[in-house]
């Protein structure tokens, strides 16, 4: 068996003719806090919804916490915990009440989810209200959805920009508890556009660009000659051109 | 036109073929079987007028643009799709002139009365070929005529659109509408106040009336007033629809729909609470979380309220007529089969805003289905059963009021009522599991008037319909044939078991597929629209 939480080999996807995602290979090792960095369009998303099994690989392997994807789909997902970029939120139902659904989904027993529910509404400062899921803010939102991704007390957490929309209270609340997470043996899988996140929790990092994997290791590598994790990040994806004034801007 | 150009080049990138191919042959056949049908009529209708009389072309034509013009302001609210509109929300952070977007908006009404549009044509071609009557004067009136109906549809939609996003107005609302239908339709056919009413159709057929207006000016009588009538009217029209949408630009959607700060924990929502927790105390999870979220998410869905109101208000307003009265006697099988009838109708009627595309209001989230450690089985399974649970809830509310209006059924038929819904629904629940995987669309919540299906749709739907019922057909054939109520339900035993059958090869067959296109079923649920809103 595997020690990686996660580990890829040759991993394809398509969309036609184009390879959103061309042979990548990358090994997450277990307890690290691993950011996945990425231009938009790069495959991050693409790569998390193969992971997760959303989305059927074309070509490659993927084992999760030593179990091959898709083989062992169910228990695969049974272990992790994911935060998607789109919502996957029921807008109808009160957040304390898709909480305790998502727990019951994960084969919770009902009173277990509920108190769970009631807990993490506590812990990410969720009012415990009338107001629907359709009714809050995005940042309230992100909230609901971290706290979905933990109710069943996951290994491995696949996140998506967790952060986005989120305000400095509710990102600073969301950091100590993936933290704490990591702490207590858990793997973080984080893929975000906030540079300064990575570079405060993230331990390891791999970079993808146009669906190949083009830098991977500990940060620390990764920032070699004491440059900014940004100046590292737009030197390697290619992306370090001047910019041209437009005559009518 | 840059604005209007740029809207509609928009809105036809949205729905490329490319997009959703499945989609675009159902709507193909549909439509085609839809348009179809209203040009055999528009057949009918010209040849009837090519060799009508004056005398009948002028009690004819005046009734028959009275029901053009009942159908395009009514058929939208019946049918619960209002037809493709703009999407404010969208489009209202552009700088782009109002007077423009209404000019689209009003556009667009036209695809709530494309039918319509056939049958004038029809019409109008009928009168150059009637030697009775001066074809050259028909087109003029004819196209006022159109524009009068494409700006009050236009003002009406915008006044309903805004009137059903308030929260517990919509239903109010919905049951008024019935209640403003059905209660003189009640009383006329009890005998009551008929006096008051002769010549009623000399009244709806006066000049004043925009229908009567067009009519006259198409038949070169009293064409200048016709014409002032006529405008007029446009020009009313014009004003309202106008407000309307000026209205529509403004409103606050978020503050109209948004859930009163009043967090008290009343006694009633403790039993609506209580209910809703029922299904955990009959299944085990997942499927008893499954239908507890179905439960609770349906009943809080403006979209899904509205159309259960419907189902038992306009159903009633549908069939009752038919069966009260003297026009009972003319209708006996009808009578006998009221109460089936009206919950089948119900049945079909929530169709489009559950079983049809059962995933279609959880959109995005539909992945986490995928996501969870459960069968797509059990999802199905448990969205089946919410939708039965309120299909049953439908039935005994039209129960306790077809009671009200003295129409009282005794047992046998009400255990009939029961018995054949629920076969029914299996059959329908069989082939929706089959549709919500294979043309999965993702709908608004919040947007009362955005179809679960076009009328086209619909329409195809009620042409299947007879066919997937055949079973419950031969029940009742079992029943007349034979003379025995036993042979009946021996029958509608046999159609049951059947259905069973059905309902698990569908079963597998919609977890294969969803399995298989996964990734495009949830693409295709979180597809975002374009600037226009299409049912």
């Amino acid at each position: 068996m595997s020690t990686a939480a996660i580990s890829v080999r040759s991993l394809r996807k398509y969309y036609g003719n184009k390879a959103a995602v061309d042979g990548v290979d990358l090994e997450v090792p277990r307890g690290s806090f691993f950011g996945f960095l990425g231009p938009n369009g790069a495959g991050k998303s693409t790569t998390i919804r193969m992971l997760t099994g959303l989305a059927p690989a074309d070509g490659g392997e993927i084992e999760i916490l030593g179990l091959p994807m898709p083989r062992q789909e169910l228990e695969i997902k049974k272990r992790i915990g994911l935060v998607p970029d789109e919502s996957l939120l029921f807008d109808r139902l009160t957040g304390a009440e898709f909480l305790e659904f998502v727990g019951r989904m994960y084969g919770l027993e009902r009173r277990t989810a509920i108190g769970r529910a009631r807990d993490l509404m506590d812990l990410l400062q969720l009012a415990n209200g009338r107001k629907i899921i359709g009714e809050y803010s995005k940042g309230m939102r992100k909230r609901v959805a971290m706290a979905a991704s933990l109710i069943h007390h996951p290994e491995l957490f696949l996140m998506d920009e967790p952060f986005e929309g989120v305000d400095a209270v509710g990102a600073r609340l969301m950091k100590d508890i993936l933290t704490d997470q990591v702490r207590r043996g858990a793997t973080i899988f984080l893929t975000t556009h906030v540079l300064e996140v990575v570079e405060r929790l993230c331990d390891r990092v791999a970079i993808i660009n146009e669906g190949r994997i083009v830098k991977a290791g500990a940060l620390e590598e990764l920032r070699a000659g004491g440059e900014s994790l940004e100046d590292a990040f737009v030197r390697i994806v290619g992306a370090n051109q001047d910019v041209e004034r437009l005559e009518w801007l | 036109m840059a604005v209007t150009a740029a809207i509609l080049r928009a809105q036809l990138l949205s729905m490329r073929v490319g997009a959703n191919r499945r989609g675009a042959i159902l709507s193909l056949i549909t439509g085609t079987v839809w348009y179809g049908m209203w040009t055999a009529a528009a057949c009918v209708a010209f040849f009837a007028l090519s060799i009508a009389e004056p005398g009948q072309l002028r009690q004819w034509i005046p009734l028959g643009l009275l029901g053009v013009t009942v159908y395009w302001q009514a058929m939208p609210i019946l049918s619960a799709t209002m037809g493709a509109s703009l999407d404010l929300r969208k489009l209202r952070i552009y700088p782009a002139p109002h007077g423009k977007l209404f000019y689209v908006e009003v556009l667009l009404r036209l695809t709530t009365g494309a039918e319509m549009l056939i049958l004038l044509a029809a019409g109008t071609a009928a009168l150059f070929r009637n030697p009775f009557t001066r074809g050259w004067y028909a087109p003029l009136p004819a196209a006022v005529f159109i524009l009068f109906n494409l700006l009050l549809a236009s003002g009406t939609r915008s006044l309903l659109e805004r009137l059903l996003s308030r929260r517990r107005v919509r239903e109010v609302l919905i049951f008024l509408l019935f209640m403003v239908w059905m209660v003189p339709r009640f009383f006329l056919l009890q005998g009551e106040g008929t006096a008051n009413l002769h010549g009623w159709d000399r009244a709806v057929a006066d000049l004043f009336w925009p229908w009567s207006a067009a009519a006259y000016a198409a038949l070169g009588v009293r064409v200048a007033p016709a014409l002032l009538y006529l405008a007029g009217w446009s020009c009313l029209a014009a004003w309202f629809g106008r407000g309307q949408f000026e209205r529509s630009m403004r409103w606050d959607l978020t503050a109209a729909e948004a859930t009163p700060a009043d967090g008290r924990a009343t006694r009633a929502r403790a039993v609506i609470d209580a209910l809703f927790r029922l299904p955990g105390r009959i299944w085990r999870d997942p499927l008893a979380a499954i239908v507890e979220k179905e439960l609770r998410s349906l009943a809080r869905t403006p979209r899904y309220r509205m159309v259960f109101v419907m189902g038992f208000s306009f159903g009633l307003m549908v069939w009752l007529p038919l069966v009260i009265g003297a026009r009972a006697e003319k209708h006996t099988a009808l009578s006998h089969h009221f109460l089936t009838l009206v919950c089948v109708y119900a049945l079909t009627l929530l169709g489009q805003v559950s079983y049809w595309n059962c995933f279609g209001f959880d959109r995005s989230a539909a992945q986490i289905y995928f996501l969870a450690p459960q069968s797509l089985r059990a999802i199905l399974l448990g969205k089946n059963i919410a939708s039965l649970a309120y299909i049953y809830l439908e039935t005994a509310i039209l129960i306790a009021i077809t009671s009200l209006f003295r129409l009282r059924f005794g047992g046998a038929a009400i255990a009939e009522t029961l018995c054949v819904v629920g076969v029914c629904a299996l059959y329908m629940l069989a082939m929706g599991n089959v549709s919500s995987v294979q043309y999965p669309r993702g709908l608004s919540p919040t947007r009362v008037s955005q179809g679960g299906a076009s009328s086209r749709f619909q329409a195809l739907v009620f042409l299947l319909y007879p066919l997937g019922l055949i079973p419950v057909g031969l029940a009742y054939l079992a029943r007349y044939a034979l003379d025995s109520t036993l042979a009946f339900y021996v029958a509608l035993a046999g159609a049951a078991a059947i259905g069973a059958m059905v309902y698990w090869i569908a079963m597998d067959s919609a977890v294969s597929a969803a399995m298989v296109r996964r990734e495009r079923l949830i693409g295709d649920l979180s597809a975002a629209e374009g600037p226009v809103s299409a049912d």
